[in-house]
């Protein structure tokens, strides 16, 4: 967190500190989570990040976070059908886990105020650094969410869903998730809502086992009333592949944070994102990565389309560590700007310190090209069609990768959704 | 393999083990008190006779400074400095602005002869008959005559000490001279332009640089002239503990061009000295402006002790239409190097350029890198940056890119690459991309690797021995950023950068 003296405290900040004080009583947990909720609201008060904290330094989180909503303690969301037609679903409504879930072979749930109030899940509540906002935000208000362990060698037959739905006001989740040794999953993390203004933090905390094979899609439609503040920890293992899709399309502040490590030989990392920008919005995707071993791959392609007043960061760092050779990486970051009222910033970082590595990236900011829209246009296409297909096209490259026919359908689905109300 | 030890062999030879430049010079230094104080500050103008409207520009920038913090934000670590431990005002007491070579001492034209600073020129240029005494003189004029004609400017510690070919430029219009000069003889050009580029309050350094500056160079090419020869200035700190900041004002009127180049070495000492120059270049509507630099100041032995902390800040302002500055670096020195040349294009269809190479090696640590800042429609710039490290070093690129709103057609094109030779030393690449304008373009790549084995394979597979392939491949990887150099400088970078990388293996 900004360890930086605020002479006066932002409103948002006052309302964070008293919401805390009122909420103090209702949040579960044993001696050492509180303790660590103390910690969390002590970071706060020393003041929110400034764009003077190199890691928020596009996101002045306190400018732009301007207030924050009350907890709204009679709100509802229902729950919705999910993205990949026959998934499990575990909801979260409001901030609320569920008592009655679908039960699904080798997976088992339990709802996460259980372990906060054992304190079991107190270990898991540090944040990652002094600079970790979100982190300490939720661990200061987190009071539910899920844990799920999928057993060693599972091979999920459905995809999970898990649903983070708000109905305005404030709402902190948190989802621990184990993939055991060996096992086989595809998990969709759906973060959306109705109605006024909300604060939403959500952290997810991933540990892929050895070997084990995870497809994570991030898929984010936010109202533009919404901040959603989210954070995707994860550990890969030896062996182990994650492949993480991150899907911004919503949302009027969104910071999606991913934090990645490799911890075993072998681990494999794929992010692939696509950010969908549209009015006066700021969206935020920052990535570290960790290639903390030996014999690691990554890569990463982010593409972004901007429009409107929208605003767009990415920020993705790797860092390679001394004794992680033969460290594998790349990463892409390429943005349409189609609008002169809206902006992108990116900051792709390489920290390298180990020699026998191959390290890249590349990023691009540039308008739809000219030669590709004549191409089309001197077919007899008009130029507006053109230009939807160009940017459709530029984007649904990133989903076509996907290797997985139900996976790309549905995320291409969405895709024409955005584009149909924004296009 | 042996081929890569014999390189890391090389780059320390020329980095760390055999520092050319190590040896230092008893000169009689006149010197200020130690410390940093408004009395100190009045000493150093009145030393230099200054007009009091830049007495009272150097206290408002001192003022300044005392609010601001030390910036923390670089990759760079190292011992807070204490700026009242710092002699701020250092010169060679026998020189009140020497007129000619035989006033200077003879003590100082040694250094330069040992750093091979051809300043013997003007004599032999205006047929001064005078036999060399040594073998090693002879040389000098020799190579003086072969290397073609380049202008000096020597600032020693903080004073300027000679500045060559004066009149020969007069004769075209160009003004040359030291910075301090220049307040005296022309200060309606140095009021209308200093800190015009660079703020007296732009960052800690540069403020501190504003207030305590001694000299360094001033360079007027008028409007239409093409300065005919290059400009050069070497810089170097001699005495014990003191800082240098020198202060650099380049101005290239409508149409103008003139290349410049600096050199910067120290001698070898224990503790670390602290230099902080401020560079301001302006080119108006067509003007070009071409600076060089090849910076070997003392990176520390090979504990990493003593070195210099290199906290400079170089800004170019294209304030003209289609005006150009080219920036191109060869740093192999330093314990700490900061530095950040940049482009303000202002005017419409202007251009920037930044090459650099970077070699760190020992425990020298780089952060370097440049900023284009994009504001004139149909801007374009262009960045070539090769990082090498080695040794326990760290090495940094931090660049900038960015076009504001009215930037129509803002084109950039950022190449990266380092190359790690060794596994306790860092790369690191930090870019910022930020485009606020809708026809901006902006392409950015980065790589850091070892030298591939498929490079290696590919050339040895022609029959060249392993050494000399990778001999080839270094050569390869730097040749971008030495071919933008003047051809006097570029023989000089090379035998900086390790007699192996231009190919002397077989």
């Amino acid at each position: 967190m900004n360890m930086h003296a605020q002479p006066q405290r932002t409103l948002a900040e006052t309302g964070l500190i008293d919401a805390f004080g009122e909420r103090l009583s209702l949040l579960p947990g044993d001696g050492a989570v509180m303790v660590k909720r103390d910690d969390a609201i002590e970071a706060i008060k020393h003041g929110l990040p400034t764009r003077r904290v190199e890691s928020w330094h596009y996101t002045d989180l306190r400018r732009l976070l301007t207030s924050v909503p009350a907890f709204e303690a009679g709100a509802v969301a229902k729950a919705l059908a999910p993205v990949l037609e026959g998934s499990a679903v575990l909801p979260v409504l409001n901030g609320v886990s569920q008592a009655k879930l679908p039960e699904v072979e080798g997976v088992t749930v339990q709802r996460l105020s259980e372990k906060l109030t054992d304190g079991s899940a107190a270990p898991g509540l540090d944040p990652y650094g002094d600079d970790d906002a979100i982190g300490a935000l939720n661990t200061a208000f987190v009071a539910d969410g899920y844990f799920v362990d999928i057993a060693d060698g599972t091979q999920l037959e459905r995809p999970i869903e898990l649903q983070n739905l708000q109905a305005g006001g404030q709402s902190h989740v948190r989802l621990l998730a184990r993939i055991g040794a060996g096992a086989k999953a595809i998990i969709v993390e759906r973060q959306t809502g109705v109605g006024d203004e909300a604060l939403v933090s959500s952290v997810i905390q991933l540990v892929v086992g050895d070997g084990a094979e995870v497809t994570w899609l991030i898929v984010q439609e936010q109202p533009d009333t919404a901040t959603h503040l989210a954070q995707f920890k994860a550990h890969i293992g030896k062996d182990a592949k994650l492949t993480l899709f991150v899907m911004n399309a919503g949302g009027k502040l969104v910071r999606q944070e991913v934090v990645v490590r490799t911890t075993g030989e072998g681990a494999d990392f794929k992010l692939r994102g696509i950010n969908l920008l549209a009015g006066d919005t700021h969206t935020d995707t920052t990535m570290v990565l960790d290639h903390a071993v030996p014999h690691t791959t990554s890569t990463e392609v982010i593409r972004n389309v901007v429009t409107g007043k929208a605003r767009g960061v990415f920020q993705g760092r790797i860092n390679v560590h001394q004794y992680a050779q033969k460290t594998n990486a790349k990463m892409a970051c390429n943005t349409l700007l189609l609008s002169d009222d809206g902006e992108f910033s990116t900051k792709p970082e390489l920290e390298i310190f180990a020699d026998d590595v191959v390290c890249g990236h590349g990023a691009t900011v540039t308008e739809i090209d000219h030669d590709h829209l004549f191409y089309l246009m001197a077919r007899g296409i008009d130029e507006k069609s053109a230009r939807g297909l160009l940017v459709k096209a530029f984007v649904a490259e990133v989903i076509e990768e996907l290797d997985d026919e139900a996976l790309v359908e549905a995320l291409e689905e969405r895709l024409d959704g955005w584009f149909s109300t924004h296009g | 393999m042996p081929a890569v030890q014999e390189t890391i062999d090389r780059v320390r030879k020329i980095d760390v083990d055999q520092y050319k430049y190590g040896f230092q010079t008893e000169i009689e230094m006149d010197k200020a008190p130690k410390g940093l104080s408004e009395d100190i500050i009045r000493f150093i103008s009145a030393k230099k006779d200054e007009p009091d409207w830049m007495l009272e520009w150097r206290l408002g920038a001192y003022r300044r400074w005392l609010t601001l913090e030390e910036p923390t934000w670089a990759r760079v670590h190292y011992p807070k400095i204490d700026f009242q431990d710092i002699y701020y005002y250092a010169a060679p007491k026998s020189a009140p602005g020497p007129k000619s070579l035989s006033e200077v001492d003879p003590e100082l034209l040694k250094v330069y002869e040992k750093l091979g600073i051809p300043l013997k020129e003007q004599e032999i240029l205006a047929g001064v008959q005078k036999p060399a005494v040594t073998d090693e003189e002879a040389e000098i004029g020799d190579n003086v005559y072969k290397s073609g004609r380049v202008a000096v400017d020597a600032v020693f510690d903080s004073v300027s000490v000679v500045t060559t070919f004066k009149e020969e430029l007069a004769k075209a219009g160009v003004i040359f001279c030291s910075i301090s000069e220049a307040i005296r003889e022309h200060p309606e050009l140095v009021k209308k332009y200093l800190g015009s580029v660079v703020p007296t309050s732009d960052n800690f350094y540069a403020t501190l640089n504003s207030a305590v500056f001694t000299d360094g160079s001033f360079v007027f090419v008028p409007k239409g002239v093409r300065c005919p020869m290059e400009l050069s200035t070497y810089f170097r700190i001699n005495e014990k503990n003191t800082g240098q900041f020198e202060r650099t004002l380049i101005i290239a009127e409508e149409g103008a061009y003139v290349s410049y180049l600096e050199g910067c070495t120290a001698p070898q000492r224990d503790e670390n000295q602290l230099h902080a120059a401020v560079v301001e270049l302006v080119a108006l509507d067509d003007a070009e402006i071409k600076y060089s630099t090849v910076q070997n100041w003392y990176p520390g032995d090979a504990e990493g002790k003593g070195g210099i902390y290199n906290f400079v800040t170089k800004r170019g302002d294209c304030r003209g239409d289609r005006s150009k500055i080219s920036w191109t670096q060869v740093e192999t020195g330093s314990a700490i190097t900061w530095k950040y040349p940049s482009c303000i294009l202002r005017g419409d269809d202007s251009s920037g350029e930044f090459y650099s190479i970077a070699v760190s090696n020992g425990y020298q640590q780089v952060d370097s890198g440049t900023k284009m800042i994009h504001l004139g429609k149909n801007t374009s710039s262009r960045i070539i940056s090769k990082g090498i490290a080695a040794g326990f070093s760290q090495n940094t690129y931090r660049g900038q890119v960015s076009a504001h709103r009215k930037a129509t057609n803002a084109r950039n094109f950022t190449n990266c690459d380092s190359l790690l030779i060794g596994d306790q030393c860092g790369a690191h690449t930090v870019p910022y991309m930020e485009a606020k304008n809708a026809t901006a373009k902006f392409e950015h790549e980065a790589t850091t690797s070892k030298i591939s084995e498929d490079q290696k394979f590919y050339v040895m597979q022609r029959g060249i021995p392993e050494e000399e392939a990778i001999a080839l491949i270094v050569n390869g990887f730097v040749k971008d950023v030495i071919q933008q150099l003047p051809m006097e400088f570029a023989v000089e970078a090379q035998k900086l950068i390790g007699i192996s990388l231009e190919g002397s293996v077989g």
